[in-house]
């Protein structure tokens, strides 16, 4: 199938780094015309940086990236098409309104007179493209009425009227079904056939194998092997992946588990469906890949989405949370993924954001007791050590560490004992990740149940009391803190039998 | 940069309003001629316009430096009270006014007797019984018999269609005294034929476009009607516009109130059939007339009647 | 994956100070030119008659300012005015005395907002579509209430609401700033004005906080409409009439007043001094361009720079930040 089959592509010595993070470090990738690469590796490996430095959404620091051999600059996302460098997103980025052949031809419209569109020749040019990959849509449909599969048909008509020579995908067959995934792969072995590079990132390991010749395994940033298919295992390519010393970077922690805090069964909506127990004084790490469901269960108990079934139970008692509010008073507090849209009103000051989740234990008749407010605030800002000119500063000059903090703060303040964690460290410099460690196991050891949700596998295996791992909106498995590895997540993460 | 922009801009407009403000001669005129203020419903109206250029020759004969303010809109009372008190910080000597209410002109009107200040009325007569309750001092009233006029309209139109016919009406604002008098004369002159009915009676409130719509509206509810009488011309010309689109075959008779030009250019090209004159031009010029004897410390009459006249095709001067 | 540097930018109070004193320094600017332009303007009298005949803006302008802040809009509180106004003048007209009548016009205001609040919150429309269609309905309502004319005739004890005066200061200013009293009380030291500044600053993060933002929205709206009523009332006694035509475009002159005294379209922050401020200084500008007798036609455009003009300074002195 490959033979002599020429390289196309090959990024050498990339190196990115961002505040805080060094998002990769000496990465390489080496694609060959014809052949269907897969990409893989953990979340936060690396892999959607190197793509968007391929696609020229983002600038590498340093490296050299040779196309058929001759270097190139990619400096924004028009010289990477240009080059014949297509991706295709998870979020596809058609028209809804437009039809098929509209869309294939968004911004390139044939013409026969300046400005008037060709509507003709272009009808029948995507009917051509369409034909070629194999698919019988019709070309005057609107998007928005075709199923997900069909649009990706779409994006990808609209990559090859790009002249594309490599194609980027990312996770393209999350959302189909069986049948669907056939007919990409029919479709995917055509382009091939006709000297196409196919870039294919997924975390779905019998795809791979169907459909990959060559595998990349990117970890921490960097390119840690290349294989062809046929000469790796599953279990090689896993090991790969999250090999890596258990480093004792997290603090030692010594908490005695106590009475059982919160018991969830049977939550969720649909086919989803969660059963959960944390205990005082317990660290209970939520694991999984992007899609998982953990954020959406985090959302599930904290009554911000609406659930059609289950309990929760708190501290023995049910409880009926319907409302954020409702799962504050019950004591529980959530920090978000995204706290600077979601976690913190960045135009408020430290205090007032402190304030937000027990306003009404701070006032009387409704009058807000300042003072109390304020000492509150100035109380948190030396517990928890936050770096701040004062309470009155606003949060938004505050860095992503204290911003963290001062989320945690509103919590503690509002006495919550269950504190949800979604991805605690993200965003976070190294040593204020520290802080937020230390303060968890504080936090914990006078009583409280930290649930934390988090992509970073040494994050939650080296925080965690017991971890649970989710996929397709439900748990697989859960590992107490003697028998837990990375491997052995991944394996559940990605569904595969150890 | 932007701050700039907004600093110079607000300072240019400042010296631009000051430079206007010196122009204007604001200065307390001791020994320069008296100020006398004309406040009207609005200057949208040729009725108005007329009125203001016959205030500005006699304020000019008599040597008097008259001021005009108006609102926008006749609708807005609130405005034209703003503006009198506004006035009243100036050193006005004689307040003239055309009320936009006949009611609540009365606040405005106690803070001018309060000031010292001498009003006089034109136009549209202030409500009786807010004078009573006030106590207010008013001059003189200046203005049509509008219930005359209604009157007049009312014979004329009986006559013309021989005691028979489908009336329409289009009134002005409610609460005018002036629209009101107009109307209660019409219908007083109409109510001893039998014959003639009126089917819609609706405000229009003095504005062409809407005597448009709501004449429009009207045909559609009533495809029979015969005649309509419009308080005001501008609201009949505005039906007239309504019976062109409508396209009727059978004649609507129009009569209106003020004969504007465009209501006599409309009366001779047979559009409409008659209008009662009034003589803005006159009420301006015996307001102003007024204030200048007021001044001179002469009796002023407390009502001077100001003449109307039909106007029909046979009769356009 | 940003991490911003420690930021040693003042706090919060500060900044906002600045702004407050930037549009009083505009206000004060105003009234110096006038006072060059004109003898007659800074006279007590003029002065005094300047408060009087800004009380109602700056009244509306209260509840659009709590709208605002929390991140809405109010296209409906001069619609709202006439429909109190004539609810009043209808019951006073009825001999339902003076207290009874006063409060079925508040309560005639306020449930009016309330319902924009429902349909807003629960309802899930645009605040702009739902008061845009409450700006008709009200309008309509009063209309037909009122049979298309004006309610007047109303007791010397009524009227003396706009026509008393404590030692020299007009009856309406001293409403005006209780009303400001009241609200500034509420918007800075209840949980109520603390959750209106969560919820503009950002609804989603409010909510997942536990604020209780449903009912607060609500609320928010019916002060708007509560507001609305003080002013119909104060209108109404001011008049010695009340008509359903009230009130037309005071929405815009309440929002202009918010806007010009600081506080952001987007909501999450703003005073009410500011607004205030802001509705000062358009009566004045109104009330020096009469005194110049500037034509009405030109004031609309004076008055229209103006608003441009504050609203520029102000962007551009956020943008530094």
């Amino acid at each position: 199938m490959t033979g002599e089959a020429r390289t196309l592509l090959q990024m050498r010595g990339i190196c990115k780094r961002y505040p805080g993070v060094q998002a990769l470090r000496d990465a390489e990738l080496e694609v060959r015309a014809g052949e269907v690469h897969v990409l893989l590796g953990e979340n936060g490996a690396g892999k959607s940086t190197l793509m968007k430095v391929l696609s020229g959404a983002v600038q590498r620091d340093t490296g050299d990236i040779l196309f058929d051999g001759q270097p190139a600059d990619i400096p924004n996302p028009a010289a990477a098409r240009r080059l014949g460098i297509s991706t295709i997103y998870q979020e596809l980025s058609l028209v809804s309104h437009l039809t098929v052949a509209e869309n294939i031809f968004l911004g390139k419209a044939p013409t026969r007179w300046p400005g008037v569109v060709d509507w003709k020749r272009m009808r029948l040019d995507a009917a051509r493209i369409l034909e070629s990959l194999g698919t019988a849509l019709d070309p005057d449909a609107p998007v928005r009425t075709l199923r997900l599969a069909q649009q990706q048909m779409v994006e990808i008509a609209r990559a090859l009227t790009d002249a594309a020579r490599i194609l980027v995908m990312d996770e393209p067959t999350s959302a189909l079904s069986e049948r669907e995934v056939a007919q990409l792969f029919a479709t995917i072995a055509r382009l091939t056939a006709g000297g196409v590079a196919v870039v294919y990132i997924s975390h779905r390991m019998e795809e791979v194998f169907r459909i990959g010749q060559r595998v990349t395994v990117l970890r921490d940033g960097s390119h840690i092997a290349t294989r062809n298919i046929g000469d790796v295992s599953v279990p090689e390519l896993v090991k790969l992946m999250a090999d890596r010393e258990v480093s004792d970077h997290y603090p030692r922690r010594m908490h005695a588990r106590g009475e059982e805090l919160l018991r969830v069964e049977g939550l969720g909506a649909g086919r989803h469906e969660v059963s959960l127990v944390l205990h005082r004084g317990e660290v209970l790490g939520i694991a999984g890949l992007v899609g998982a469901g953990r954020t959406r269960l985090a959302r599930a108990i904290i009554g911000a989405d609406p659930v059609e079934h289950g309990t929760i139970a708190i501290r023995g008692r049910p409880v009926r949370i319907d409302s954020p509010a409702a799962a504050a008073r019950a004591g529980i507090g959530f920090l978000p993924e995204d706290r600077k849209q979601h976690g913190l009103v960045l135009g408020l000051s430290l205090e007032r954001n402190v304030a937000m989740s027990h306003l009404g234990a701070l006032s009387r008749y409704g009058l807000m007791d300042r003072r109390a407010e304020r000492r509150e605030a100035e109380t948190a800002i030396t517990t928890l050590g936050i770096r701040t000119p004062g309470a009155s500063q606003r949060v938004l000059h505050l860095s992503g560490g204290n911003q963290q903090k001062v989320v945690l703060a509103k919590w503690l303040a509002a006495q919550a004992e269950i504190l949800i964690f979604d991805e605690p460290t993200r965003g976070i410099d190294v040593a204020a990740r520290h802080d937020i460690y230390v303060l968890i196991n504080a936090v914990v050891a006078q009583g409280a149940g930290v649930i934390m949700i988090s992509s970073d596998l040494p994050e939650v295996i080296g925080m965690s009391d017991r971890v649970l791992v989710m996929r397709g909106g439900a748990i697989r498995a859960e590992f107490s803190s003697q028998d837990v590895t990375d491997a052995a997540v991944l394996q559940a993460a990605l569904g595969m039998a150890s | 940069m932007r701050r700039l922009c907004g600093f110079a801009f607000l300072g240019l407009l400042a010296a631009a309003l000051a430079a206007d403000g010196c122009n204007r001669d604001t200065r307390p005129t001791t020994g320069g001629a008296p100020r006398v203020a004309f406040v009207m419903k609005t200057l949208n109206h040729p009725f108005f316009l007329d009125m203001q250029r016959g205030a500005q020759e006699a304020a000019d004969r008599a040597g008097l430096q008259l001021v005009v303010q108006a609102a926008e809109r006749e609708i807005d009372v609130e405005k034209q009270m703003q503006i009198i008190e506004n006035l009243l910080q100036t050193a006005i000597k004689v307040l003239i006014v055309t009320p936009s209410g006949s009611r609540e002109i009365a606040s405005a009107i106690v803070k001018a007797n309060r000031a010292g200040v001498p009003v006089i009325v034109v136009d549209t007569r202030v409500d009786p019984k807010a004078i009573t309750d006030n106590n207010l001092k008013v001059e003189s009233f200046i203005g049509s018999d509008n219930y005359e006029g209604g009157r007049m309209a009312g014979d004329y139109l009986a006559k013309a269609v021989g005691g028979k016919a489908r009336i329409a009406i289009l009134e002005g604002i409610p609460g005018h005294e002036t629209g009101d008098s107009r109307l209660r004369g019409f219908r007083d002159a109409i109510q001893p034929h039998p014959g003639m009915t009126i089917v819609a009676s609706q405000p229009a409130n003095w504005e062409r476009d809407q005597g448009f719509t709501v004449f429009q509206n009207m045909l559609q509810a009533h495809p029979d009607i015969d005649a309509i009488f419009a308080c005001s011309d501008l609201m009949a010309l505005g039906a007239v516009e309504a019976i062109a689109a409508a396209g009727r075959s059978t004649r609507i008779r129009v009569v209106g109130f003020d004969a504007l030009d465009d209501a006599r250019k409309a009366i001779s090209a047979g559009t409409m059939e008659a209008s009662v004159a009034q003589s803005p031009r006159d009420m301006g010029r015996i307001a102003v007339e007024s204030a200048a004897k007021l001044l001179r410390s002469e009796p002023v009459p407390t009502e001077q009647k100001v003449r109307l006249a039909l106007v029909t095709k046979g009769s356009n001067p | 994956m940003t991490d911003d540097p420690q930021a040693a930018a003042p706090p919060r109070l500060k900044a906002q100070r600045a702004r407050q004193l930037g549009t009083f320094a505009g206000l004060l600017a105003l009234c110096i030119v006038l006072w060059a332009a004109t003898p007659h303007f800074l006279t007590v009298s003029n002065l005094l008659n300047v408060l009087e005949q800004t009380s109602i803006n700056a009244i509306v302008a209260v509840g659009m300012t709590f709208v605002i802040i929390s991140g809405g809009i109010d296209l409906s509180v001069g619609s709202v005015l006439a429909l109190s106004g004539i609810a009043l003048a209808a019951a006073l007209e009825g001999g339902v005395p003076a207290p009874a009548a006063i409060a079925l016009a508040l309560a005639t205001g306020t449930a009016c907002g309330l319902v924009n609040g429902v349909l807003i919150t629960f309802g899930r429309l645009p605040p702009f579509i739902a008061t845009l269609g409450m700006m008709s309905v009200a309008r309509g309502a009063a209309l037909m209430l009122a049979e298309g004319r004006p309610i007047s005739g109303f007791t010397e004890g009524f009227r003396a609401l706009a026509t008393g005066r404590v030692v020299i200061v007009p009856a309406p200013v001293i409403l005006t700033a209780a009303v400001y009293l009241v609200a500034h009380f509420v918007l800075a030291r209840t949980v109520f004005g603390r959750a209106t500044y969560a919820i503009g600053g950002n609804e989603e993060a409010a909510r997942l906080s536990g604020v209780h933002v449903r009912f607060h929205k609500t609320a928010v709206y019916g002060v708007a409409g509560l507001t609305s009523a003080v002013a119909a009332i104060l209108l109404t006694a001011r008049l010695n009439s009340a008509q359903p035509t009230a009130g037309t475009m005071y929405e815009l002159d309440a929002i202009a007043a918010t806007v010009i005294g600081g506080t952001s379209l987007l909501g999450g922050e703003g005073t009410l001094v500011g607004a205030l401020i802001g509705a000062l200084i358009m009566g004045v500008l109104r009330n020096g361009l009469n005194l110049l007798n500037v034509s009405s036609f030109f004031q609309q455009v004076v008055i229209g720079a103006v608003i441009i003009g504050a609203v520029l300074i102000d962007m551009s002195l956020k943008r530094r930040r």
